[in-house]
């Protein structure tokens, strides 16, 4: 059964419209010991169907710790957004469900290259950090 | 942000599957953003308008990590 409804489904595939570029969504998960990957990949699986720019990558972190490290992920689940080759540095820690999923759907407009409404001060204010800044939100799922 | 600095990495970290993390971070109410920088770490509590939350989130890095853009185009 779809986790989406009909009608969600057709405005996210509108929307999804507006992307310009493919976004690749790393989902990092393990075999044993994770008790929401399961549902984590299910949510994700309702997205590709819905725009032919929006792919699914799995990467098992135990098996592909290189690959995970690569990312900075050290826990699952979690989802990294890539553009192309292209690491947008944004990630998901947790199952992106209930108010995380809009905030997963958001940035993967973002990416996607719908402009963001960052203003331009402040997009140059951002461009001339030239230290690493980590940036952690807390959210849950209502 | 992390979209427009290379410099940004961002988690949207979700509190109740990540208990050691919030526990962690003193996380009794969501959103809360930790910011960590060179110069420490910032708490930003709740939602606030671009401009300040921006303002907020650099004040965790020293002003050496901000070089001036204007000067380093010229």
């Amino acid at each position: 059964m779809a986790l989406i409804s009909q009608a969600d489904q057709d405005k996210l595939r509108e929307t999804f419209n507006e992307m310009t570029s493919p976004v690749r969504l790393l989902f990092f998960t393990q075999t044993l010991d994770c008790e929401t990957c399961l549902q984590t990949r299910q949510i994700l699986d309702e997205l590709p169907p819905l725009s032919d720019k929006i792919s699914i990558e799995e990467v098992n972190l135990v098996l592909e710790s290189d690959k995970a490290r690569r990312y900075a992920i050290d826990r699952v689940p979690a989802i990294a957004l890539v553009s192309g080759e292209k690491d947008s540095r944004i990630r998901f820690l947790g199952t992106p469900a209930g108010y995380e999923f809009v905030s997963l759907i958001q940035a993967i407009l973002l990416v996607g290259g719908r402009p963001s409404g960052m203003t331009e001060e402040n997009r140059k204010r951002l461009a001339a950090v030239d230290k690493p800044l980590t940036m952690q939100v807390f959210t849950t799922p209502t | 942000m992390a979209f427009v600095s290379p410099n940004i990495t961002a988690y949207a970290v979700e509190a109740t599957e990540y208990p050691d993390l919030a526990r962690k971070y003193h996380v009794s109410g969501v959103p809360k953003t930790v910011v960590s920088g060179d110069d420490g770490e910032i708490e930003i509590l709740g939602a606030l308008p671009q401009d300040a939350y921006i303002e907020q989130a650099l004040s965790a890095l020293s002003p050496t990590a901000l070089h001036e853009d204007t000067k380093a185009t010229k």
